[in-house]
């Protein structure tokens, strides 16, 4: 199949890629531009491993062509520390046990970043709503709870 | 007693900044340069003689650089058990026969993934299809296709025996003739499967001087490099099996699949890296499930409700090739016998050959469907007599210093208080039968109560764990451990041991972990031994290196090593404030002073040091482990007495873990299992229908989601410490709470409707025709 040249911006910064039209947006992130923290675990848009922000909202990059994400900031789970500082809901994570394995986390974080943009002060059935797309195994998502609680109120 | 300052605490997790910033690779993140991409060809039949494998074609494609069927192997068999009754019996890819559909007939390495699926295409095999046959009871029956003989040692009109279990004491009939009730039920568990988020997968790369390197998304290196190296005729030393992250586990990652094989054989073959993703329908359709079994069990009681004999048979759909199958007949057997005192005992477990995918271990491997049956029929009785559930336990619970009739002593069992305070923070006996008195309401609210008992850590290869604890010249400390961390925060409790024993900050220990050819050997994420075994190991390595700089520092200090301590990174004189040096100093001064010294503490731990094995699979004769946990765990549910809708509101656990080393670990851990047990109880199901797969995605198989979260509830009943110069025994935390939790739900489910099911899971149509078979009479 032809290459076609794309210009994606991700995590701030431009960059130009040739590529067939076909591939997903989370197949370029992971191959092309070795951002493996957006996970598939199943490929068929069920489980949310593979979730990255566009324009602040999430989607998921199985089922996104990297064509359509064109013009739109990207934002993946590479990007959310800033200089070396991470977000409050990457330490709440931490700080409140709310990782285990680790695979689905940089979908669930990004996910619940974009709840906290969207309300920053939502109730638990407002994060269990928002965050029902996005499987975990092993946390049962008690620990996930507490974290982006915490971090909606703003205690580290 | 010494304060602790890091076992014990609720210390954040080791890598949890690797993980939260996307930063950790995972095997499925993993490239080398010049990587190939392997795909596998799988059977599409249950049952199948392979006549001709035609790989021609594929091979002839352009991009294809490799092709294997298993000419291309040594014919040898591996197996999870691998001992004289039970010895290996699966090829890493089918010799002349297929068994189930999705075993591995060929497989290619190609440049991309596309090329490699279309060349499985190419490849033409011609099959003449067999009888086949699905279910363990009809599959035992005389006239039934033979899968494999059955086990010469198993001697009665049963066909497809793949091994029993034949266990007992004391003498059941007379047991049975002087209870004053007996029942019997049949309680029937589903397949289920584990669900780990991150596929099967892995990276081989075998270089020119004749080692393979291989990263796989695994439970523990070590296993995966005896069989691998065992199957590819290589040397243990020349398969390095090295860390890569794990996207959870659960027990389908343990020994040896054969995607490891494929990839390590291609990359022999092709002289590049291979690596190896399953699909998610590959993983539902082909990948291992757990063990589904059914239990038919008989108990006599007396009329206070004290157990006086239980006879229990357990049949196995082992699928087609023993896996786990023979294990899981003799756990059972375990999970039987652990939480009550029962004085008459006969046991019997069937492992059956059957032509369905391979089984494995599922967290808790088989406690859950066994616990789910025992705890059923214990209230049940509780019913019949008249008794309430807490005292039907109370009355029979396990008790401290118990022997177990294969001569383990349970210790320090916590189970009489886990019952008391189970029922006194949930106030079971208030709200347990309140919905007998109520008015008709459509949402019914119910409380049960389950018990279970899990085993932490026992004997089977590598059997024990070391551990190296190296002090640099900085005042870091690196921790070479073989254990793997899966999530369930190995490296971290292990740091928390190491930053205890030596005084120094969590900080200061670097990790290198789970690599066989660089760190010493480990029991493996599996065997729910890690907390108790290899933290021992690395107990006795860090005071190791302790007891080697202490000496150091006591020549800085004039002083006696024995009077001196390690704490904030400072070691000094015990009251005498001013005399200390700093760590690095002392670690320093060893490196300087004695000829270059680094300090290097080592420590190995064993279960049960002088039992020479682990028990017999068939008799259950020997030593099975050293410390046994308990838990009885409340579920209070609703029900919507319209739809059937079953909602677990909250699961409380109260349970008997020795000692917690990180209580927010071991708080995940339970949560973990309450929400696994949520969806075993209530949804999780793998259909299939003759030998096919239906359930093969996400959205056919149903995981608990965030909606679905249960308020979760701990009660720690601490019974062990943590003591400086011995041995500590803590408990498993991992994987036994699943089963009280399912069985909590379903007797919860029963308090709410009267409805008792007997067959997992308890969809809404079993409880709605199980109110219409009561006349819509629910209590």
């Amino acid at each position: 199949m032809k290459k076609q040249l794309i210009e994606l911006r991700v995590n701030g910064e431009s960059c130009e890629l040739a590529m067939e039209s076909q591939r997903t947006l989370l197949e370029v992130l992971r191959e092309d531009l070795g951002l493996t923290g957006a996970k598939e675990a199943c490929g068929t848009g069920e489980c949310g491993a593979c979730t990255v922000l566009i324009d602040g909202k999430p989607i998921l990059s199985c089922l996104t062509l990297a064509i359509e994400a064109q013009g739109k900031e990207i934002t993946t789970i590479e990007g959310l520390a800033k200089a070396g500082e991470l977000h409050p809901l990457q330490k709440a994570f931490i700080q409140y046990g709310a990782i285990q394995c680790g695979y689905c986390a940089s979908g669930m974080i990004l996910n619940a970043k974009s709840i906290l943009d969207e309300n920053p002060k939502p109730s638990r059935e407002e994060i269990l709503k928002g965050l029902e797309g996005n499987l975990c195994r092993c946390t049962g998502y008690n620990k996930i709870l507490d974290a982006v609680m915490a971090a909606s109120i703003g205690k580290d | 007693m010494e304060e602790l300052s890091f076992v014990g605490k609720s210390v954040p997790r080791k890598d949890g900044v690797e993980k939260a910033t996307g930063r950790a690779l995972y095997t499925v993140d993993m490239v080398l340069p010049g990587m190939l991409w392997g795909k596998i060809l799988r059977s599409p039949y249950p049952h199948a003689r392979i006549l001709n494998i035609d790989t021609s074609r594929a091979e002839r494609l352009p991009g294809v650089k490799a092709v294997i069927t298993e000419k291309d192997t040594l014919g040898i068999k591996h197996g999870f058990v691998e001992t004289p009754r039970y010895p290996p019996d699966q090829y890493p890819l089918a010799m002349d026969r297929v068994r189930y559909i999705g075993e591995e007939i060929a497989a290619v390495a190609a440049i991309d993934e596309y090329v490699a699926e279309e060349a499985l295409n190419l490849i033409q095999v011609d099959y003449e299809e067999l009888p086949a046959v699905f279910d363990p009871e009809e599959a035992m029956k005389p006239g039934a296709p033979e899968i494999h003989p059955s086990h010469p040692k198993v001697r009665e009109p049963y066909k497809n025996i793949g091994g029993k279990t034949e266990s007992g004491w004391g003498n059941v009939e007379k047991g049975f003739a002087e209870s004053f009730l007996v029942r019997e039920d049949r309680f029937d568990g589903q397949l289920r499967t584990h669900c780990y988020m991150e596929p099967q997968a892995t990276l081989a790369s075998f270089d020119f001087s004749g080692k393979l390197n291989v990263w796989t998304s695994s439970q523990g290196p070590f296993i995966k490099r005896a069989k691998l190296a065992t199957t590819l005729g290589l040397p243990f030393s020349n398969v390095r099996v090295l860390k890569a992250y794990v996207g959870g586990a659960y027990g389908g990652k343990i020994d040896l699949f054969s995607h490891e094989f494929c990839a390590s054989l291609l990359s022999i073959k092709a002289r590049r890296p291979v690596k190896i993703v399953c699909t998610r329908e590959e993983v539902f359709g082909a990948a291992r499930h757990g063990q589904p079994i059914f239990v038919q069990l008989k108990t006599g009681v007396k009329k206070d409700g004290t157990l006086v004999a239980q006879q229990v048979k357990v049949i196995n759909n082992s699928g087609a090739y023993r896996g786990s199958g023979v294990v899981v007949i003799f756990l059972c057997w375990g999970f039987v016998m652990l939480c009550y005192r029962i004085p008459n005992l006969k046991y019997e477990g069937y492992s059956v050959y059957t032509n369905n995918p391979v089984r494995a271990p599922q967290r808790g491997h088989g406690a859950p469907n066994l616990r789910f049956a025992v705890e059923s029929q214990m209230d049940m009785i509780a019913e019949e007599l008249g008794i309430d559930p807490v005292e039907i336990r109370l009355k029979n619970a396990r008790q401290k210093g118990d022997i177990l009739p294969n001569e383990d002593s349970v210790r320090n069992c916590g189970l009489v208080e886990c019952i008391e305070r189970a029922a006194k923070t949930t106030q079971f006996k208030e709200k347990y039968g309140r919905n007998k008195s109520l008015a008709k309401h459509r949402i019914r609210k119910g409380i049960g109560m389950g018990v279970s008992s899990y085993f932490s850590g026992s004997l089977i290869y590598p059997n024990a764990s070391a551990a190296i604890v190296k002090l640099n010249d900085d005042g870091t400390v690196s921790l070479i451990t073989g254990a793997l961390d899966i999530g369930q925060g190995a490296e971290t409790i292990l740091c928390q041991i190491v930053a205890e024993e030596l005084g120094v900050s969590m900080d200061d220990i670097r990790v290198v972990a789970a690599d066989t050819e660089t760190t010493p050997v480990d029991i493996g994420a599996w065997i729910s031994g890690g907390a108790y075994v290899s933290g021992n190991a690395v107990k006795i390595a860090a005071s190791d290196a302790r007891r080697q700089l202490f000496e150091v520092a006591a020549q800085e200090l004039e002083a006696n090593p024995e009077d001196l301590i390690a704490k904030n990174r400072e070691i000094s004189v015990k009251d005498s404030p001013g005399r200390s040096i700093s760590f690095t100093q002392a670690v320093a001064a060893s490196i300087a002073k004695r000829r270059g010294n680094p300090i290097i503490g080592q420590g190995h731990y064993r279960t049960m040091k002088d039992v020479p094995a682990h028990p017999s699979l068939a008799t259950t004769k020997g030593r099975w482990s050293d410390n046994y946990a308990f838990d009885a765990q409340v579920a209070e549910v609703e029900v919507d007495m319209e739809t059937g809708q079953v909602k677990l509101v909250k699961a409380t656990t109260a349970h008997d873990c020795g000692f917690p080393i990180n209580p927010l670990i071991v708080e995940g851990q339970i949560d973990g299992q309450v929400s696994m047990a949520q969806g075993h109880a209530l949804w999780e199901e793998v259909l299939m229908k003759e030998g096919q797969t239906l359930t093969t995605s996400f959205l056919d198989y149903k995981i608990p989601c965030a909606k679905d979260m249960v308020e979760s509830h701990y009660v720690d009943v601490i019974t062990e410490r943590y003591e400086k110069d011995i041995p500590y025994h803590t408990k498993e935390v991992g994987e036994g709470y699943v089963s009280g939790m399912v069985a909590a739900i379903s007797n919860a489910v029963y308090d709410a409707t009267g409805v008792r099911v007997k067959t997992l899971p308890i969809l809404p149509e079993k409880i709605l025709m199980g109110l219409k078979e009561k006349g819509n009479k629910p209590h």
